[in-house]
């Protein structure tokens, strides 16, 4: 999960590591809008993923010197604010327990192709990132974790918590409940592939 | 012809089958279009999410623009004050107290080297304690002015700040300490004579000291019996087993000692400490007496209060002021006046003559050892105080919900906070009544008293706040704020309820929960004053550092 066209900041980090505040600031400046965007995506308010952003860097501060140099630090730093998003609603666990409940208690629909390929087409953006506003935190979180900061299936096994085994499951889900608030409730569920 | 379920088109776009059915997923491919269709929906439904996340580019917010910076420099200017206060204190320590000391002492035969009655000597001198008020303001005012640099420096220069700083500093370590010119006696028996003048202080060490003569500034004693029966201008500061004041003392006498006995006067105030105390009926003291004694009897006037532990108090002199009594008994003879009130929480009921002249009659209250929290009017008021809190609580953040957020934000930091705090809780009361009374005037002084006041009540319950959102999670919305505030304050509340029964613990758990809550008030207001960046201005050369991979598909299918 490296950043194509981008080398890894190993100087700033070192330096940054033996306590250089001007390292730290650079890395700051450079990965903060990144982690804020991976936030605000995450979380349910622009508050939260502003609070969200300044403690995963509060906590890279003390994390900086377990980070291996030999991975890419990118990835390790999305891991790191993944898990810190994931520990952030966790503690919201009476309602996040209700809205999971919902959607895993949902049995998965089948989509006719040609109407999912046409839901697709149609939605813009911004539709897009709306509906993904609404959805349960644990697709909320897993779709972004998969889909802007491209970790693995067992980083987000590891995150979430859940088997490797599940993750495919808990995506799809996801997918299904993102395809529900697009398009209404019930217009994908008639029809099948088979 | 069996299709593919969207489990397995997912996993196989997503490079998640093994190779073998990968193979057979993109043979099944070739020859089905609505399996191919299926692929292709996924394929862009992935895309399209990655593009909606990636897209939006919301600018950074000023807070978090700035929030580097800002951590940066506030932890600069925390590190900056303390260290400073630190260096200050200690400097002014040294050059004011323990360097003069050590001379004197070392004069004195006691030597300087012997860190342990250097400690004791030191210690013991209460005119000592006295002139740390001295030290107090220096600290004081040098957190006044880093206040005052953080307020305003956003109209200063950093040039200026740092010439300001470094030139206060340089004014306080060139305020040398006042030359005191001080004399040393020692002996068998140590006399200042009839007609001699001391001029400045004096000290006195031996087993019998006798001030007959005047000494024209503070008299410290050490002795088996000290006897002042000429003139103390001064102080009289005595570790002794009996003193006897027959003569006049212009200032106060501070005592630790078996028997003191006064016939003569003294124009200010006693503090004792000693096993017996008496002012005879010739004697005077015009001040208040504070004591701690085993047995203390009134007989002579005294112009104002008595505020006293002790195990016999005994009046038949005059007191000019009224009587705060905690002890054993009470008596007040035929001949004893006071006139003001007199209050006693004893283990026996006063005795008072009949002859007596009180202004009012004695409020006496039975001494009873009962812990407070034996008394269920502790509980309900306990109850009362934290559903007004409460309500203050609430109050305070609905009008100014986004603060209280910084606040409660603040307060989750733990370290900055209780550093701050301490300072704040120690530095604005001592600046606040400076102010009073010399630097800017007594509007700002009351004002800030007025402030540390109002955070010392909120205190408490930020950290609530912060305990409400440990156990619920962090709230969103105002109401779940307060919610949790409410929550977390009634568990402090209840855990301090019983930590309060351990007096140490109950003493530093207390002081923790403020310093912790003031801290985060004002760290909340510290940031509040700094610069702000415009939200959409830029924040460093950032390149988005992940565009995600998003291939799809193994074997792309036909």
């Amino acid at each position: 999960m490296s950043a194509p066209g981008k080398t890894e900041p190993t100087e700033t980090i070192t330096r940054a590591k033996a306590g250089d505040g001007e390292a730290w600031g650079q890395l700051y400046r450079e990965y903060a809008p990144a982690i804020f965007r991976f936030c605000r995506r995450a979380l349910a308010t622009r508050e939260d993923a502003e609070d969200a952003t300044m403690e995963v860097f509060m906590k890279l501060r003390d994390k900086l010197g377990q980070y291996d140099q030999s991975r890419s630090f990118t990835a390790w730093l999305y891991k790191v604010s993944a898990n810190h998003c994931w520990d952030t609603l966790r503690r919201r666990r009476i309602r996040q327990d209700k809205e999971t409940e919902d959607v895993d208690s949902v049995p998965l629909e089948h989509p006719d192709p040609s109407q999912l390929d046409r839901l697709i087409e149609q939605r813009t953006s911004e539709e897009v990132r709306k509906a993904l506003d609404t959805l349960g935190a644990r697709a909320r979180m897993a779709l972004v974790m998969r889909y802007y900061s491209d970790m693995s299936y067992d980083e987000i096994a590891d995150a979430l918590g859940v088997r490797r085994a599940f993750v495919g499951v808990v995506l799809l889900r996801a997918r299904h409940e993102l395809r529900r608030a697009l398009a209404g409730k019930s217009l994908l569920a008639a029809g099948g592939a088979s | 012809m069996n299709h593919l379920d969207e489990m397995t088109c997912l996993l196989y776009l997503e490079r998640q089958l093994d190779r073998a059915r990968a193979q057979e997923v993109s043979a099944h491919t070739q020859d089905c279009a609505a399996c191919r269709t299926l692929l292709r929906a996924l394929e862009r439904e992935s895309r399209l999410l990655t593009r909606a996340m990636f897209e939006d580019e919301e600018a950074l917010p000023a807070r978090l623009a700035e929030f580097q910076e800002r951590a940066k420099r506030s932890l600069q200017w925390i590190w900056a004050l303390a260290f400073g206060l630190a260096a200050t204190g200690a400097y002014a320590l040294y050059t004011g107290y323990i360097e003069p000391w050590q001379v004197k002492l070392e004069q004195a035969g006691f030597g300087g080297t012997n860190l342990l009655s250097l400690l004791v000597f030191q210690g013991a001198f209460w005119k000592g304690w006295q002139s740390m008020i001295t030290l107090l303001e220096v600290v004081a005012l040098l957190t006044l002015a880093g206040v005052g640099v953080a307020f305003f420096r956003r109209r200063i220069r950093r040039s200026s700040v740092l010439a300001l700083v470094l030139a206060g500093f340089c004014a306080v370590l060139a305020l040398a300490p006042a030359a005191s010119a001080a004399e040393f006696r020692r002996g068998q028996s140590v006399e200042v004579l009839p007609g001699e003048t001391i001029k400045g202080d004096i000290f006195l060490f031996g087993d019998r000291v006798r001030i007959e003569g005047t000494v024209d500034g503070d008299a410290y004693a050490f002795s088996q019996d000290v006897t002042v029966s000429g003139h103390v201008t001064g102080d009289v500061i005595a570790f002794a087993h009996t003193l006897r004041i027959g003569g006049k003392v212009d200032g106060n006498i501070r005592t630790a000692l078996n028997t003191l006995i006064v016939t003569g006067s003294v124009s200010k105030n006693a503090l004792i400490f000693a096993d017996y105390a008496n002012l005879d009926p010739s004697g005077k003291i015009g001040g208040s007496i504070t004591a701690f004694a085993q047995s203390l009897n009134v007989e002579g006037k005294l112009g104002r209060d008595i505020l006293i532990f002790s195990e016999h108090i005994g009046i038949s002199g005059t007191v000019g002021g009224g009587i705060q009594a905690k002890g054993g008994t009470m008596s007040i003879g035929a001949t004893g006046e006071v006139d003001g009130p007199v209050r006693f929480e004893g283990k026996n009921p006063p005795e008072v003559s009949s002859g007596a002249k009180l202004a009012s009659p004695v409020q006496y209250t039975k001494w009873e050892h009962k812990p407070e929290y034996l008394n269920k009017h502790y509980y309900i008021w306990r109850t009362i105080w934290t559903a007004a809190l409460i309500l203050f609580g609430l109050v305070l953040f609905m009008s100014l919900p986004e603060f209280g957020r910084e606040t409660i934000s603040a307060a989750e930091q733990f370290g900055a906070p209780i550093g701050l705090g301490v300072l704040v809780f120690f530095g604005v009361p001592i600046a606040a009544v400076i102010a009073c009374i010399t630097v800017v005037g007594i509007p700002l002084g009351i004002l800030a008293l007025g402030i540390w006041f109002l955070m010392l009540c909120c205190a408490e319950l930020v950290v609530g706040a912060v305990v409400g959102s440990w156990i619920l999670g962090r709230g969103g919305s105002s109401w779940e704020i307060v919610g949790r505030m409410a929550l977390g304050f009634v568990v402090v509340r209840i855990a301090y309820t019983f930590l309060a029964q351990v007096h140490v613990l109950g003493l530093l758990g207390g002081l923790g929960i403020w310093m912790w809550g003031m801290g985060a008030i004002s760290l909340a207001f510290y940031r509040r004053f700094q610069p702000v960046i415009a939200p959409g201005s830029p924040s460093g050369p950032f390149t988005p550092p992940l565009p995600p991979n998003t291939t799809v598909g193994g074997v792309q299918p036909a």
